[in-house]
């Protein structure tokens, strides 16, 4: 390693004293244009095997109705209508949309809150932060089985709520709490993540901003929506970005907490996908549910674009 | 073993010559090993769902066969009840499904609209005839299988689902197991009613439970119901009818349990449960619908409760006293029609071996029945096996399951239908009309493909 | 001297235990998890919570091991996730090399291309991916399961941001110098991506050791069951107890965390924590 970098400084030093060649320069330039193209060739023909070519067949398939015994039969827009007179569809349809707005909000809330607590003075906070960023690593599967045991009738979730007098609440059977049950899951296990991405945006405020508010007399929350707010504005963005993108692709956590029940209360697209494709076999109405959800996580990402470019205008 | 590598020329000395000689000449002279006759290294896929007792014992019968037919490799594999069709069903589809396997008898319309499975030739299978071959079963069992003068499934296990009632916490509030053993749905909701126990908003004890966890139990358990109250699955012209007046009086007697009798807690144990019958074993509710008991369940959890036997089986209630019925369900032995026809013929063998010695399924299995009629069931052994009588009297007087194209979308969303209306008390004419709907809507949806 | 010692860590244990609280609450489920799978099968249907057992069962863990072939289906997921992990570094580093520092025409095209795979989960192309996978032949193999894992588009993302910030001058020096490009790579890039490459690592190994639904698709048979698979059968079969079910979850988690506090320092510092106190 020592010996690369003196002589890449010895490099930098004779540069100016070797004027290379044009003709050489061309060739280097092209070569290593082909060498960016090949560092780059594997992921592409991998997305196109594995992401880009199954989008695009799921579409073709949307139109065709197909059980996998017999060729796909040209059905035209037959899913797609089906699915919209479909009341199981709707339920699911809405469940998913409720179920990324709760928890895409709760998780960027919670997240930057927790990031705030953690970035006060308080010794051990390092620690804190660490250990609440498990949550994020253990197993998703574990995730679920602890919480189905949490949230039964019985179960510790009730127990502690018991200590504050409250009666039993029936969490995973009842319409009214399942849903408020699987998002207090899902931003136990996401927050954390985003807790340290918004504390890395907190560290990286320049303090002066802060030293100088304060000698203007700005309060801590004047500080906060001036400041610190504006100054977190991009990730705030990839948060709810991502979060909800990882909301609209979730699938274990209802199907093993509820199994999207009782009845369909907490049924979301995926889950969907997967019983239509693989438990009644019909592949094309499977893929337009696929379609759905595609659109979905594209109008969800291109709205917060939009959103966030418009506000990033007021903040400047 | 194999013959297939190439000698280079010079090693094909005399002694080599010699050598193949004596192996062949060995080989020949092994006497005839029982069942399959075929040399040739043969390779089997057999699937079958997961049961404590009866996986076991088939997977040991297979393996026993493997032991007399060393040129037969089968690679066993089994998933829970629930998803054996599912996994069949894509298996087929993609091209990967077992040579053999056990189907349950509410598949075999849809494997037979499809042609996937093989008709079996009842002559390798021990019999003379198709009518000696029907006349070896209950007639309940065999008929699903049996179709344009030829079987495509050899019925393994049939049985039916029972009350089993803890006669322990009868006699506690007074009861008496023999006399007050509900024989009408009234009777079952008032008997359960003074076996419950209450603290608060708490159950300590439900008189009695239905099985909430899936969609297979949630239709073996309604059908009676819904049979009893006069209504049926499909009207003459295939649309659903689970929302007729009969179906509804049905769903309300379902629902009667816990919402008019409060006996019971449908909340409670919902997914926590390994086990369907674990609250019943573990004295947490007094009766409970379920198939035959094995003992070794009733002494692995609760071993008080084996060596007091302080339990039995009664027959389902029904409307009128005396005339309950159970639902009764079995399992084929079926053929891929797909399996080349050496495979086929080996399954052929593999199937009469594993059927050929009931008594050993019995002490493996009891008391879930065989579909075989007779040749066992007078057996010392079985006959003293405690409350057996009742056992096989649900297997003979029930009524067989559903038969539907689309069993998997019925079944979920009866399964739908029920959690709404046990747990969110939805009124059940509307929740009825709507899974009605439902399931109307996939049988369209399968006309059409 | 003490006094002085007393008098400074009290005020500073007050201030943190707010936080100290709100860390123990998070935790408590993971705790519940680890103090249930050594409850007796009994006790866990009792659902009162015992947090430090009265009698210890380590015997959950031998008996889940002895129910079914866990040990098979960790050894599964051990090779699937550690292929997925070695593809994602691999590729992800190759091509995000590639996009931070090669301009070539379409360049930005491409970038956009791939960050859209950020919509095109599993979950959105489960059934064509499957007809892929089946058309490869790759049902119930390795490389089916971990097949389209392999490379993803947060990883490509993440080395582009951290190469970027590599000054240019230096592969302009060392090209000059006449080192290959594969050189350049290895000696002047890697070096500096060690905390993005600690963050790829556990994140794209801790996705694929989470995944179930794509190798509930892909495998039918149980020898390559990954444990998801085999831990969700488990709570369906008849007869394991939540306990045990807690001792397969407990022995699932070990592995990553054990990754993560390898990895502990490096992923800090790819997440720009190294400034924090």
């Amino acid at each position: 390693m020592s010996d690369l970098s003196s002589r890449i400084a010895r490099g930098v030093r004779s540069r100016s004293a070797t004027r290379p060649r044009p003709l050489f320069r061309l060739r280097q330039r092209t070569n290593t244009r082909l060498w960016g193209v090949a560092f780059i060739l594997p992921a592409i023909l991998f997305f196109a095997v594995f992401k880009y070519g199954p989008m695009l067949w799921a579409i073709g398939l949307s139109f065709t109705s197909y059980d996998m015994v017999s060729p796909p039969r040209y059905v035209g827009l037959e899913n797609y209508a089906s699915l919209a007179g479909d009341p199981v569809f709707r339920e699911t349809l809405i469940n998913t949309l409720v179920y990324i707005g709760g928890s895409t909000a709760l998780i960027t809330l919670v997240g930057l809150s927790l990031a705030l607590a953690i970035n006060t003075r308080v010794p051990g906070a390092r620690h804190c932060m660490t250990l609440m960023f498990l949550t994020n690593l253990m197993p998703i599967i574990a995730v679920c089985l602890v919480w189905r045991f949490m949230f039964n009738p019985y179960g510790l979730v009730n127990q502690l709520l018991h200590v504050f007098g409250a009666g039993r609440i029936d969490w995973l059977t009842s319409s009214a709490t399942v849903m408020p049950a699987i998002i207090i899951v899902t931003v136990w296990r996401f927050a954390p993540y985003f807790m340290v991405v918004f504390l890395a945006g907190l560290l990286a405020i320049p303090s002066d901003y802060y030293e100088a508010a304060q000698i203007d007399g700005a309060n801590a929350i004047r500080r906060f929506w001036h400041i610190t707010l504006p100054q977190l504005s991009p990730i705030v963005y990839f948060v709810i970005v991502v979060s909800g993108l990882l909301c609209a692709r979730i699938f274990l956590m209802p199907y093993i907490i509820t199994d999207g029940g009782p009845g369909n209360a907490t049924r979301v697209l995926s889950m969907l996908v997967y019983e239509t494709g693989f438990s009644y076999l019909k592949m094309g109405r499977a893929a337009a549910i696929s379609v759905v959800l595609f659109v979905i996580s594209l109008l969800f990402t291109v709205g917060q674009m939009h959103f966030f470019a418009r506000s990033e205008e007021t903040f400047e | 073993m194999s013959p297939t590598t190439r000698l280079p020329a010079r090693a094909t000395t005399r002694r080599t010559v010699l050598r193949g000689i004596g192996v062949t000449a060995a080989a020949a002279s092994l006497p005839h090993r029982g069942f399959g006759q075929a040399k040739a290294p043969i390779q089997l896929g057999f699937w079958t769902y997961d049961n404590p007792q009866q996986r076991p014992w088939l997977q040991k019968r297979v393996k026993l066969y493997t032991e007399q037919n060393p040129n037969v490799t089968v690679d066993f594999q089994w998933f829970p009840f629930g998803d054996l069709g599912k996994k069949i069903s894509v298996g087929f589809a993609t091209g990967t499904a077992p040579e053999g396997f056990v189907s349950q008898d509410w598949f075999m319309p849809l494997w037979f609209d499809k042609d996937l499975i093989a008709p079996l030739d009842v002559q390798r299978l021990g019999y003379g005839s198709l009518d000696k071959f029907q006349s070896d079963f209950a007639p309940a069992s065999v008929s699903s299988a049996i179709r344009d003068g030829q079987t495509f499934g050899y019925p393994l296990w049939f049985y039916g689902y029972a009350n089993y009632l803890n006669t322990k916490q009868f006699k506690e509030v007074g009861l008496d197991p023999d006399k007050d053993a509900p024989a009408t749905w009234d009777q079952l909701g008032e008997v359960a009613q003074r076996l419950t126990i209450r603290q608060g908003d708490k159950f300590v004890r439900q008189g009695f439970k239905f099985a909430m966890h899936s969609a297979a139990w949630t239709v073996i358990q309604f059908n009676p119901i819904l049979l009893g109250a006069g209504g049926q699955w499909f009207d003459t012209s295939g649309k659903c009818a689970v929302n007729s007046e009969a179906g509804v009086k049905a769903m309300t007697t379902r629902a009667s349990i816990a919402h008019k009798y409060h006996a019971e807690d449908p909340a409670d144990s919902i997914a926590t449960n390994p086990l369907p019958q674990l609250d019943w074993l573990k004295e947490r509710c007094s009766m409970f619908f379920q198939l035959p008991l094995p003992p070794v369940l009733v002494e692995k959890e609760n071993p008080a409760m084996a060596s007091g036997d302080y339990y039995r089986p009664v027959q389902y209630p029904g409307y009128v006293a005396g005339k309950g019925i159970s639902s009764t369900y079995g399992f084929n032995l079926v053929i891929n029609a797909r399996a080349p026809k050496e495979k086929q013929e080996v399954l052929h063998d593999l199937y009469r071996f594993i059927l050929s010695d009931p008594m050993d399924a019995w002490k493996a299995a009891a008391p879930f029945p065989l579909a075989l009629k007779g040749g066992w069931t007078e057996d010392p052994l079985v006959q003293k096996f405690p409350h057996v009588e009742e056992i096989l009297k649900a297997r003979d007087n029930g009524v067989p399951l559903p038969r539907c194209l689309v069993y998997n979308e019925m079944a979920d969303a009866m399964h739908r239908a029920i959690q709404s209306i046990l747990l969110e008390k939805a009124d059940i004419k509307a929740t009825l009309d709507t899974a009605a709907a439902e399931i109307d809507r996939a049988n369209e949806a399968y006309r059409k493909s | 001297m003490i006094r002085r010692h007393a008098a400074s860590v009290l005020p500073g244990l007050i201030r943190v235990a707010p936080l100290a609280a709100l860390t123990f609450l998070f935790l408590l489920p993971i705790l519940w998890m680890t103090t249930t799978s050594f409850q007796a099968g009994d006790k866990m249907f009792k659902l009162d919570t015992e947090w430090i057992p009265a009698v210890w069962h380590p015997e959950n863990y031998a008996a889940a091991l002895a129910a079914a072939p866990f040990a098979r289906y960790f050894l599964n997921s051990t090779i699937v996730s550690s292929s997925v992990m070695l593809g994602n570094v691999v590729f992800g580093t190759l091509a995000g090399y590639g996009l931070a520092k090669f301009r070539f025409p379409g360049d930005r095209i491409v970038l956009l291309a791939i960050l859209g795979t950020l919509m095109l989960p599993l979950e959105v192309t489960l059934v064509p991916t499957f007809l892929v996978v089946h058309a490869l032949g790759w049902l119930n193999t390795y490389q089916g399961i971990a097949g389209p894992l392999v490379i993803d588009a947060f990883g490509i993302f993440l080395m582009r941001q951290s190469i970027i910030s590599i000054p240019s001058d230096y592969i302009e020096a060392a090209r000059i110098d006449g080192a290959g490009e594969l050189r350049i790579l290895w000696r002047v890039i890697l070096p500096q991506c060690r905390p993005a490459l600690a963050i790829l690592a556990i994140f794209s190994f801790r996705d694929s050791w989470d995944q179930y639904l794509w190798p509930l698709t892909v495998v039918t048979v149980d020898r390559l069951r990954t444990y998801p698979l085999g831990l969700v059968q488990f709570g369906q079969d008849y007869g394991n107890p939540p306990t045990e079910q807690m001792a397969v979850a407990v022995m699932a988690t070990i592995p990553v965390f054990l990754l993560f506090a390898v990895l502990q320092r490096s992923i800090r510092r790819g997440f720009g924590l190294s400034g924090l106190k």
